[in-house]
C-alpha cells in the first residue's frame, strides 16, 4: 500500500506540487517562530547570574549642582551604608539590570579582535551586592587600585570566545589600536542583565573608581546608579528613611528609588510585547495555512468520489479510504517537511544571526511536529467524509 | 412479477448444479430512496435467482431500477427491505469490513464508464483489487495483473495510461481488473454502452468467454437487446418491478 501511495502521489506530482509548497512554506513560518519560541525559552530557563530580588537602584542626578560630587557620593553611599535594613552598597554604571541602557564595544586579543560584548562599570562591593558567581580568578579588590591596566572581570562566554584552552586570568585585552589595555582579572558564571529573555552572551566589568569629572556637562547616562540589597520585606519606611539621608548629604539632587523586581516587570512587558503580537501574527498565518489544506483536501475528496466509490467496490473498506487519504497527506507533508527541512539546515550551516545550533535543530523539530499535528487534523474530517462515502452513490458521480 | 424468461443460449454449467443452492437469491428486495419531500420506490419486491456460472442480462428504461439492482447484489447498497443471499448465506447485519470483504473476493465489476483511475497506469489499476486482499504479496499481485491483462489482449500497453487507450480497450483494462481477482461473479453495468458496436461486440465476446470457459457468474445491465439475447437468460424491469 505504500509503493501504491507513492506510486498515486507521483503520478499526481503536478497538482501534488502546489500542497507541497504550501507545505514548505508554512513550514518555514514554523520554523522561525519555532526558533524564536526556543531561542526564548532556552535562554528563560538558563540562570540569570545574579539575584535581582532585595536590591533596590536608586538613581541620583544633581542637576547644577556639580560641587564635591564625587565626595558628596561617597558619603550618601556611607550613610547608606550604615542604613539599618541595608545590606550592601554598590556603585555601577546606568545599564542596570532590567535598564533600557546598554553600553558595548570590542576588545582585541593578540590583533584579533573578539566579539562585540556589553560592558559594565562596577566597584568592589558589587559582586556581594547582586550575588555574582565567581568561578575563576577573584573579584575587583583593593588590590587594583594600583594596577597599571583597567582590571575588569569577564563572563564565561566572554571567556570561552576568547581563551578557549587557556586560562583567562592574567590576560590582556586591548583596544583596536593597541593603546588601552585591560587585564582579567576574574571569570564569573553568568549576567544576564538585559532582561530574562537575553541570551548569556560575552560581557566585561570593568572597575571604576570615584572619578567622575563633574566639570564637564555630564549626561544622566554618565552619571553612576546606586544599587543597594535590602534585608528581605522591606518596604515604603526603609525608602522613606533612604531618601531622608540622600537628602541630609545631596540638597537639591533629585532622587529616584525603584526595586528590580518593579524593573523586572516594566522590562518583562516591554520585550513581550513584540513577541505575543508576532505570535499572534503567525498564529494567524497556521490557521490560514490550516484553512488552506483543509479547503484542498475537502475539494480532492470532492474530486476523487468516483475513485472512492471504485475502491469501496474493489474491497476497501471505509476505515480503508479514511487511512489512505491521511496517509496520502501524510506523505505529501513529508515530502514538503524534507524540503523545508534542507532549507532550514542552511540556518544553523551559515550560523544565520549567531544563534546556538541546538536551538535551530530543536526549532526544526518543534516545527515538523506542529506541521504533521496540523496536516493530521485537517486531513483527518476530509478523511473521515470520505470514509463515509456510499460507494453506490459515489460511484453515479462521474 | 416474478416471471422470468429464459433465453438459452448455450449448455449451462449451472445445469451441472442444480441442487446447490442459488449463487445469488434475492427475495421480496425492496429499495425506496426518501428524501424530505418524496420517496421513490426504486426496487418493489424484486424475487430473482442466479445459479452459478449463468450469463444474466437485464433491461430496462432509464431509471427503472436495474443498477440499483446490481448495486444491491454487488454489496454496494443496503435493501431497504427482503434479503439477498450469496452462496447460500443471507447478507444482512454484516459490518462494513466483512462487505469490503466479500465485495474483493467474490465479486468483480465493470461500468459502463469503466472507472479506471487516471493516475495509475494500466497495470496498477488492474492490480487494484489485489491491493485490498491480505496475503497476496507485490510479486504475485504483478504476476495475476500480467495474466488477466494478456487475457484481454492488452499485456502491451501494461505501461500506459487510461487517457492513452480507446473506449474499448478502457472496458477491456475495468474488464482485466475484475478478472485479476478471480471473481466467482461479475457484475457488468452497461459494459457495452458507450462503445460504438464493433467494440461492443469485442467486449461482449470477452464477456460470453468468461462465462463459457471459466464458469464466471455474471450479471449485466445493458440498454442492448441484440447483447441481452446473447445471454442465457434475459430478466426485463419496468419501474422497480420485474416483469418478464
Amino acid at each position: 500500500m505504500i509503493r501504491h501511495l507513492f506510486t498515486l502521489i507521483w503520478n499526481r506530482k503536478r497538482s501534488n506540487l502546489l500542497l507541497i509548497v504550501e507545505i514548505v512554506l508554512s513550514f518555514f513560518v514554523l520554523f522561525v517562530v519555532s526558533s524564536l519560541l526556543v531561542y526564548n525559552v532556552y535562554n528563560y530557563r538558563q540562570p540569570m547570574g545574579f539575584d535581582y530580588q532585595n536590591v533596590w537602584e536608586i538613581n541620583l542626578n544633581p542637576g547644577a549642582d556639580t560641587t564635591a560630587y564625587n565626595q558628596k557620593l561617597q558619603l550618601t553611599m556611607q550613610r547608606l551604608k550604615a542604613t539599618k535594613g541595608v545590606i550592601g552598597v554598590t556603585k555601577t554604571s546606568s545599564n542596570t539590570p532590567f535598564s533600557f541602557s546598554t553600553m558595548n564595544g570590542a576588545y582585541s586579543y593578540k590583533g584579533k579582535q573578539m566579539p562585540y560584548n556589553d560592558n559594565f562599570d562596577a566597584d568592589d562591593d558589587f559582586r556581594d551586592v547582586m550575588k555574582l558567581k565567581v568561578v575563576e580568578g577573584r573579584w575587583f579588590d583593593h588590590r587594583d587600585a594600583a594596577s597599571t591596566r583597567t582590571p575588569i572581570v569577564i563572563n564565561t562566554a566572554l571567556k570561552n570566545a576568547a581563551f578557549p584552552n587557556e586560562k583567562a586570568v592574567g590576560q590582556i585585552f586591548t583596544d583596536e589600536k593597541g593603546e588601552k589595555e585591560w587585564q582579567v582579572v576574574g571569570v564569573i558564571a553568568g549576567y544576564r542583565a538585559a532582561s530574562d529573555f537575553t541570551e548569556d552572551a560575552p560581557l566585561s566589568f570593568r572597575r571604576r573608581a570615584l572619578d567622575y569629572d563633574m566639570t564637564k556637562k555630564a549626561s544622566s547616562y554618565e552619571l553612576p546608579v546606586l544599587l543597594l540589597r535590602v534585608q528581605p520585606g522591606s518596604g515604603a519606611m526603609l525608602e522613606k528613611q533612604l531618601i531622608k539621608e540622600i537628602s541630609n548629604v545631596t540638597k537639591g539632587w533629585s532622587v529616584t528609588v525603584n526595586s528590580l523586581e518593579q524593573n523586572r516587570v516594566a522590562k518583562l512587558k516591554f520585550v513581550l510585547t513584540p513577541l505575543i503580537v508576532l505570535g499572534l501574527v503567525c498564529g494567524f498565518l497556521i490557521l490560514n495555512v490550516a484553512l488552506g489544506l483543509f479547503g484542498v483536501l475537502w475539494y480532492n475528496i470532492n474530486q476523487r468520489k468516483a475513485e472512492i466509490g471504485l475502491r469501496r467496490a474493489l474491497g476497501a473498506t471505509g476505515a480503508g479510504i479514511g487511512g489512505q487519504f491521511l496517509g496520502e497527506m501524510l506523505v505529501v507533508t513529508t515530502l514538503g517537511v524534507v524540503l523545508g527541512l534542507g532549507l532550514a539546515m542552511q540556518f544553523p550551516l551559515l550560523g544565520v544571526f549567531g544563534v546556538a545550533s541546538g536551538v535551530y535543530l530543536q526549532a526544526m523539530l518543534l516545527a515538523t511536529l506542529i506541521i504533521f499535528a496540523l496536516t493530521a487534523i485537517c486531513a483527518w474530517q476530509p478523511s473521515r467524509i470520505a470514509a463515509g462515502i456510499q460507494p453506490a452513490v459515489s460511484l453515479r458521480e462521474e | 412479477m416474478n416471471a422470468t424468461t429464459t433465453q438459452p443460449h448455450s449448455a449451462s454449467p449451472s445445469s451441472t448444479f442444480a441442487t446447490a443452492p442459488p449463487m445469488i437469491k434475492l427475495t421480496d428486495i425492496e429499495k425506496v430512496y426518501q428524501t424530505k419531500t418524496i420517496e421513490t420506490v426504486a426496487l418493489n419486491r424484486v424475487n430473482l435467482s442466479i445459479n452459478k456460472g449463468e450469463f444474466v442480462s437485464v433491461m430496462g428504461p432509464s431509471g427503472c431500477g436495474k443498477s440499483t439492482l446490481l448495486s444491491i447484489i454487488g454489496l454496494l447498497d443496503e435493501p431497504t427491505g427482503g434479503l439477498l443471499e450469496l452462496d447460500g448465506r443471507p447478507v444482512k447485519s454484516y459490518s462494513d469490513k466483512e462487505l469490503a470483504h466479500l465485495r474483493n473476493q467474490k465479486i468483480g465489476f465493470v461500468f459502463q464508464s469503466y472507472h479506471l483511475i487516471n493516475d495509475l497506469s494500466v497495470l496498477d489499476n488492474v492490480e487494484l483489487p489485489l491491493l485490498y486482499r491480505a496475503g497476496v504479496g507485490g510479486k504475485e499481485r504483478r504476476q495475476r495483473a500480467h495474466a488477466a491483462l494478456d487475457k484481454v489482449g492488452l499485456s502491451a500497453r501494461t505501461t500506459h495510461f487510461p487517457s492513452q487507450l480507446s473506449g474499448g480497450q478502457r472496458q477491456r483494462v475495468a474488464i482485466a481488473r475484475a478478472l485479476a481477482g478471480r471473481p466467482e461473479i461479475i457484475l457488468a453495468d452497461e459494459p457495452t454502452g458507450n462503445l460504438d458496436s464493433v467494440m461492443g461486440e469485442e467486449i461482449m465476446d470477452l464477456l460470453l468467454t468468461l462465462n463459457r470457459e471459466e464458469g464466471t457468474t455474471i450479471v449485466m445491465v445493458t440498454h442492448d437487446e441484440h447483447q441481452a439475447l446473447k445471454t442465457e437468460r434475459l430478466i426485463r424491469f419496468f419501474d422497480g418491478s420485474q416483469v418478464q
